[in-house]
Parts: C-alpha cells; sequence; structure tokens
C-alpha cells in the first residue's frame, strides 16, 4: 500500500499521513492475528456484550442491517463494531507488527506457497470462527466467495482480453446444470434421475469432480460461441455472446429431462465453506497465474492492440480463445458451487439480472486486476445484502454508487494492478 | 484543533443521547412471523399484495391486544423480507429470518422459483414455512415442515376440463402456452391429460407454445382456428392474457377462451378490456359477490388500499391465518424456540377444515391443502363474478 498519490502530499490532511505512517510497518500476518484475536473475542464475549448494548442479538453483518431497521440504535452498533472488531484488530495488529515482520520474513526464505497456505489457513479459521455464530452470516459468506470466483472468471475476458462477454450467466447455468446432474445421477435418489449409483457418503469427495465437469461444460460452451464469434470484435462479439446466453436458457428450458423450466432440485449441501473456501483461493492462485504468464502479458497485448500483438508472434486466434474458455471454466465452476448451495437452479435464474449483477461487480472492482474483482464482488454482494431494509431505495443507491465510481475512477476502484501475493504476504520495511 | 474538540464532543453527546432513547424499550417475548415476499423485482404487484394482507392481518391482532397463547396474550411482530424474486435471496431471507431474528414461521415466497429453495432452508431448521402460491409439486414434497395455500395443478387441470365439458358439452381443445415458464407449461400438461381421458386421444387438437415476452401469437392462433378447436385455454398471466385474447379476436376465433387461476390479478380486465368480458377462468376466489368474511376482507382491503385484493393477498391472508391458528392451538409455548416450532408445525398438520376466505382446508400428508376451487366469470362490467365452484 501507499506511495501511489505522491504527487500531490501537501493536499493530504496531515491525520491521514500519520496514520499511514503509523500502520505503514504492518504485515498482513499482523493483520491476520489482529482479525483472528477479534472474531475470538466476538465468539467468547459477542452475545454479552451486545446484550450489555441495548442490542438485540450479535449483528451479523456489522450492525450495518440492523441500523438501517432501528436507526436509534446507531451509537451501539457503531460501539460494538469498535469494541470487537475496530479496537482489537488495530492495537494488536501495530502491537504484533515487529514479531510478524520476523516471521514474515523468516517465511520469505522459503518457497513462496508455504507462507501463503499459512495466511490462507490463518484466514480461513478466522472466517470458519466468525461464520460459527450465525448461519446467516456463513450463507452470505459463502455466496460472497462464489460471486469473487465468478467476477474474476469474467474480469478475465472482459478486463484481460478486453472482450464484452456477455454470456456469463450461460457459462454458470452449464456449470450449474452439468455439476448438478452429476452429483444427483452419482449419488443422490432423484426424482429425475432415480437412485443413486454410488453410495451418498463418498459423495462429497467427488464435489471437486463434479465442479471440474461443470466447468468443462461451461467451456465447451465457450468453444462453440468462440469458433463462429472470434471473427468479430467488440460490439458483436458482445451480441453473439448475449444471444448464446439466450440459447442456453432455452435449450435448458426445453429439455423435460432435467426438469425443463420448472428447474432441478434437491442437490445435496456440498457447498460448505471449506469447500466454497478452498475453491476461490485455488480460483483466485489459477487466475492469478495465468493472467501474469506469457499468455496473459500476449493477451494484454492483444487487447491493446492485436495487430501489433500479431506482427510480435503472438498466436491471437490461439491466445484469445485459451483466455475465454478458461475464464468459461471457472463461470460454469462457480455455477457448480451455487448449484450445490442454493440447491435448486432455474434457467430463468440466469439471465438478464444475473448478467448485470456481474458486469457491475467487474466494473465497479476494476478491470483488468484480480484485487479489483475481489474487492468489486465482496463489496457490491455485500452492499446488496445490507441495503436490504431500504427495499425499493436499495435500487437507486446501488447504481448511484455504481455511477459515481465510473465518473471518478473510470476503469473501476482498483484497475490495472497487479496482484504480487510474495508482495502482500512478505514483511513491510 | 480546538473547533474539532468540540465538534466531537457535541456529535458523541448527540448520539449518545439517541442510544439512551433508542434503549426505552424493554425485552419482551414476542411472537414473530417472518414474510418472505419478493417487494423488489420482477413481480412487484406479487409482494406488495402479500405485505399489505400481512400488515393488514397484524392491524387486527394489535388491536385485539395480542396474539392469545395458551392463558398470555403476546404481541406479535411481522419480520418482512424482501427476496427480489431471486431464488438466492429468497433462501438467504429465509436463513436470516430463522437464524438470526428467530421466527416461529414463515410465510412465503409466493412463486415456485423461490419457494422450492427456499422451502428446502426451512426444512433444514425445522421451522414451519407455508407459501401461499406456489403451485409446484417439488415446494412441498418430502418436507414435512412446509405448506402450501394453494391448490395444485393437477387437481387445477382436470378442473377445468371437466367444467368445460359439462358447461358446454364441446369435445375438441385447443391449448397455448408459455413453455418457458413452469406454471403454465405444467398446468397446460395436466389440463391435456385431463381433457384426452375424458374425450380420448386426439382430442386436443392443437397445442401451441410460445416463449416468455413473445407479444405476437398470430402464427400459433391461426393453427388453433384452423385446427376447428371449439375453445382455447391459456393458462398465461394477465399481461399475456390481454394480448392473446385480442388477437384471437382479431383473427376471427369467436369460440369461448378458458383461463386459469392466473388470470385473476386486477391487471387481466384493466389490459384486456372488453374482449375479456364473458369469459371463463379457475381461480381461489371470486371477488365480486363474495360473502360473509370473504366479503369482510375484500371491503377492508380496499379501503384501505384502494383496490381489490387478488388472489395472492386473499391467500396470504388465509395462510397468516392457519399459521396463527397453529400457534394458538399449541396451548402455549414455552420460549424454546426449538421446541416452539416443532410444536406449531405438529398442529399444523393436524388443522382440519379450516374456514379460510378462499374455502375450507384440510391438509394432506405432504402440506398440501384439498380445498375446492372457483369458477370465475368475467361479467359485463368486468368484475370477476362467482359462477360455480367445484370441489374435489
Amino acid at each position: 500500500m501507499g506511495g501511489s498519490d505522491l504527487n500531490q502530499p501537501m493536499l493530504k490532511p496531515v491525520l491521514i499521513k500519520r496514520l499511514r505512517d503509523f500502520f505503514a510497518p504492518v504485515p498482513a500476518l499482523a493483520w491476520l492475528a489482529g482479525i483472528l484475536c477479534a472474531v475470538l473475542i466476538e465468539y467468547q464475549w459477542g452475545d454479552a456484550l451486545a446484550v450489555a448494548l441495548y442490542l438485540p442479538k450479535v449483528p451479523p453483518l456489522f450492525g450495518a442491517t440492523l441500523v438501517l431497521k432501528q436507526p436509534l440504535l446507531f451509537p451501539w452498533a457503531m460501539l460494538f463494531v469498535c469494541l470487537v472488531y475496530g479496537v482489537p484488530i488495530v492495537l494488536i495488529g501495530r502491537l504484533t507488527a515487529g514479531p510478524a515482520n520476523r516471521a514474515a520474513a523468516a517465511l520469505g526464505r522459503m518457497p513462496v506457497w508455504v507462507s501463503v497456505l499459512l495466511h490462507l489457513l490463518l484466514l480461513y479459521i478466522a472466517l470458519h470462527i466468525w461464520t460459527e455464530t450465525s448461519d446467516y452470516r456463513l450463507q452470505v459468506a459463502k455466496l460472497i466467495m462464489i460471486a469473487v470466483m465468478l467476477t474474476l472468471s469474467l474480469n478475465v475476458i472482459n478486463g484481460y482480453m478486453g472482450e464484452f462477454s456477455c454470456s456469463h450467466p450461460g457459462f454458470m447455468a452449464l456449470g450449474a446444470y452439468m455439476a448438478s446432474v452429476f452429483s444427483l445421477l452419482l449419488f443422490k435418489a432423484d426424482r429425475v434421475f432415480g437412485a443413486p449409483v454410488l453410495p451418498e457418503a463418498w459423495g462429497p469427495y467427488f464435489f471437486p469432480l463434479a465442479l471440474a465437469a461443470g466447468g468443462m461444460a461451461a467451456a465447451l460452451g465457450a468453444l462453440v460461441v468462440a469458433i463462429p464469434s472470434f471473427r468479430t470484435r467488440g460490439d458483436y462479439l458482445a451480441i453473439i455472446s448475449l444471444a448464446f446466453m439466450f440459447i442456453v436458457k432455452s435449450a435448458i428450458e426445453n429439455i423435460d429431462a432435467i426438469g425443463g423450466p420448472r428447474g432441478l432440485g434437491g442437490q445435496p449441501h456440498w457447498s460448505t465453506l471449506p469447500a466454497v473456501f478452498a475453491g476461490m483461493s485455488l480460483c483466485i492462485w489459477i487466475i492469478n497465474n495465468f493472467v501474469r504468464s506469457t499468455l496473459g502479458k500476449a493477451l494484454n497485448a492483444v487487447r491493446d492492440n492485436e495487430t501489433a500483438a500479431e506482427a510480435m508472434t503472438v498466436n491471437t486466434r490461439r491466445t484469445k480463445m485459451v483466455a475465454f474458455l478458461f475464464g468459461a471454466f471457472w463461470a460454469g465452476v462457480a455455477g457448480g458451487f451455487y448449484a450445490h448451495e442454493v440447491r435448486h437452479v432455474t434457467p430463468g435464474g440466469f439471465g438478464i439480472q444475473n448478467l448485470a449483477e456481474v458486469l457491475a461487480m467487474v466494473y465497479f472492482g476494476g478491470l483488468n486486476s484480480v484485487v479489483g474483482s475481489i474487492v468489486g464482488a465482496v463489496s457490491i454482494s455485500f452492499l446488496s445484502e445490507i441495503l436490504k431494509p431500504l427495499l425499493l431505495y436499495k435500487w437507486i443507491v446501488i447504481p448511484l454508487i455504481l455511477i459515481l465510481v465510473m465518473i471518478f475512477r473510470p476503469t473501476g476502484l482498483i484497475a490495472f494492478r497487479d496482484f504480487d501475493p510474495r508482495r502482500i504476504v512478505g514483511p513491510r520495511r | 484543533m480546538r473547533k474539532w474538540t468540540t465538534a466531537l464532543v457535541v456529535v458523541l453527546a448527540v448520539v449518545l443521547a439517541a442510544g439512551l432513547i433508542g434503549c426505552g424499550e424493554k425485552r419482551q417475548a414476542t411472537i414473530k412471523i417472518g414474510i418472505n415476499a419478493p417487494i423488489t423485482g420482477d413481480i412487484p404487484k406479487v409482494g406488495e399484495g402479500t405485505k399489505y394482507a400481512a400488515q393488514m392481518w397484524l392491524e387486527g391482532i394489535q388491536a385485539a391486544g395480542g396474539l392469545q397463547v395458551g392463558d398470555k396474550k403476546y404481541p406479535v411482530e411481522l419480520v418482512i423480507e424482501d427476496n427480489e424474486a431471486k431464488a438466492e435471496s429468497a433462501v438467504k431471507a429465509n436463513t436470516k429470518m430463522i437464524t438470526e431474528d428467530g421466527v416461529l414461521a414463515i410465510i412465503g415466497p409466493q412463486a415456485s422459483k423461490q419457494a422450492i429453495p427456499a422451502g428446502g432452508v426451512a426444512n433444514d431448521y425445522q421451522t414451519l414455512m407455508i407459501s401461499p402460491w406456489s403451485t409446484n409439486p417439488d415446494t412441498t414434497k418430502n418436507r414435512p415442515y412446509v405448506f402450501r395455500g394453494c391448490f395444485l395443478d393437477p387437481f387445477q387441470g382436470p378442473v377445468v376440463a371437466k367444467f368445460i365439458k359439462g358447461e358446454f358439452g364441446f369435445s375438441k381443445a385447443a391449448v397455448l402456452y408459455d413453455v418457458a415458464s413452469d406454471y403454465p407449461k405444467g398446468l397446460a400438461e395436466f389440463f391435456k391429460k385431463a381433457w384426452e381421458e375424458i374425450n380420448g386421444p386426439g382430442s386436443v387438437v392443437a397445442y401451441e407454445s410460445f416463449t416468455t415476452k413473445d407479444t405476437d401469437f398470430s402464427a400459433q392462433l391461426t393453427k388453433i382456428k384452423d385446427s376447428g378447436a371449439e375453445f382455447l385455454f391459456t393458462p398465461q398471466y394477465y399481461n399475456e392474457v390481454a394480448l392473446i385474447v385480442k388477437q384471437a379476436h382479431e383473427l376471427g376465433f369467436t369460440q369461448p377462451i378458458v383461463g386459469s387461476d392466473s388470470w385473476g390479478s386486477a391487471e387481466t380486465v384493466k389490459l384486456c378490456g372488453p374482449d375479456c368480458y364473458g369469459l371463463f377462468f379457475s381461480t381461489h376466489y371470486a371477488a365480486a359477490g363474495a360473502q360473509g368474511a370473504t366479503k369482510e376482507f375484500i371491503d377492508r382491503y380496499q379501503k384501505k388500499y384502494g383496490y381489490v385484493p387478488d388472489d395472492v393477498a386473499a391467500l396470504t391472508w388465509d395462510s397468516i391465518r392457519l399459521v396463527a391458528q397453529a400457534i394458538e392451538k399449541t396451548g402455549g409455548l414455552t420460549g424454546d424456540l426449538k421446541k416452539d416450532r416443532q410444536a406449531v408445525r405438529d398442529q399444523m398438520a393436524k388443522i382440519k377444515d379450516f374456514a379460510g376466505i378462499t374455502g375450507n382446508m384440510t391438509f394432506t400428508e405432504e402440506g398440501d391443502p384439498i380445498k375446492c376451487a372457483v369458477i370465475v366469470r368475467i361479467s359485463d362490467k368486468g368484475e370477476f363474478e362467482f359462477y360455480k365452484q367445484v370441489c374435489p
């Protein structure tokens, strides 16, 4: 963090600069320690504190929903969030900065994956404890993580490749249906497919396979779009991919074997927190490696100037094809997770509205940026969840925020920034 | 710096004062009932009907000082969650109401697309859920905690078929339905089956389909006209009904057109106009010429919100009263949510001959009500007139 606004330091209030200096030496490890501490405090004393602060219950999403429903509780909700999250995270984070930096430096001498895995493990533990107290929180967290995967996969196409693809809900539907068919056919007694082929207890171990099958189905669908449409660019590709989305929807509606318009239900509840977390981490890791590889750089070259890229020996057609299929694959995987979380999918659920949401997440977060996608997906999903008590006004507030972002940062919040895990897990200073 | 400090102190003081006012309420045992309704999204009118009916019910209860359970009167609170007409949001809303708000029972979601996944959540957490309007069998299938307030399509299809046979004596039917929407498609299939059982195979002479948001039906209607069908059955929603009926008449199709409960919206007549006068459809209740409790409900609703309630509101009204009755019948709440939810569910399953404004109800093992359907005629004034009752 920091250093990007060096051209106007004088305009920055002194306070912010001081705060920045104060937190500059805190590495990711220390922040994680702070977060872990905060969730432990909440787990242990959250209820008692909530009662003492006149709150009906531990506020599930930082009190935001509660405040919108009962504005008078605002100070207490604020106080709760400060005491439980704010103070411990800041305090522990700052206090452990020294040892954490030394630990990070020690970890830095080992292969980078060791350090990354350790950080992920800590993050997972924190998330696990945080979601332990409330199933609603758990569900929101899982759906947000699924949205992260979806957004990232679309960013590969719309951001890194620079094409405007509208077929993402279609890919997601293909993935969701394929994964559902896989798990229903093999592991679950079901109205459509009859008795299971394998014992149900084996199911969770085969879940990755189901997801991969869903991803492959989506990639295959992407191939069908890609072959005819990559002769065109820009608007034309957008229209063809939009058409593809409708084709998928219509096709599923007309196949009675998978439920037709009534949808397919009864999927086992395999999208557990560890599964979704692992899926998301893997997705981020692989996509990040992909876009930082030679192929990813070639992709950017194709986006910026296809003719020049071709002249520099980039096989443009192959590059675009690979990226498109790759993006679709992850959308399919996200669809598989979604189907096993919501446990009922209908073709109507993968439509324009869905597309608008994913696009909003991508463009809000920032094009051509892994961090941007994560930020976009998390913030839009989270906002749309906590603003629900506003009912209709929610659909005014969120688009308004989007418009403001588009005006002041036309490429999104954190666009065109590299996501370097080595730097993130490394020590500060 | 001084200015800032003063401002900070003032803000803190205001905040504290607000907080002290806010905590004046005492914690008290209340009965919470969740409403999972599509207030925004594709079908806001449905959400509005749900919300209004529930709020009207709450007013009555509040006027009576609460809900009498055993020897204690409990205040009642509605937790209204918007499901945005999305499956994912309906699931989240149910999880939130059950695990965070601690509701005793849930009313909604209305459309099957949301009711099926949301029903799965309610069943997992062993909380009573009753969907007033969902007609898909999967909503309640193998879910002991999920009920519904309306009759199912396998019942409605034969009802329409028998009514037409008895009323007109026709033997050649035409069907026009939306292949991409689960409700019309299911109902069209059940109707076809029932009709062919009565009149022999091949008696459905035209079985035409279209896709959601189509607005030109002339190709299908021409085929239907040429097939020699004596009437047309079209289980569509109000916006399509107006288009279909008008276009059929323009093409010179003068035979009766018959519909299903999806016609039962005030919008049908508004959009369709005189073209729809004299047509029949099957539904849950008839607003015009209603008697007794039904009339009372309609009058109250109309007075309060300014329009005649449609079937969603009526079914919601019945569902919420069913839940209230089940709660009352438990004979006393323990305060342990898990036990109370179980007790409410058990009482719900035992309800017999509940006198609802949409007919008497008794529940089957699956949580589906056995109730009568009503055949409504659209009068020459554009009102939904009671014509006939058909019971199973």
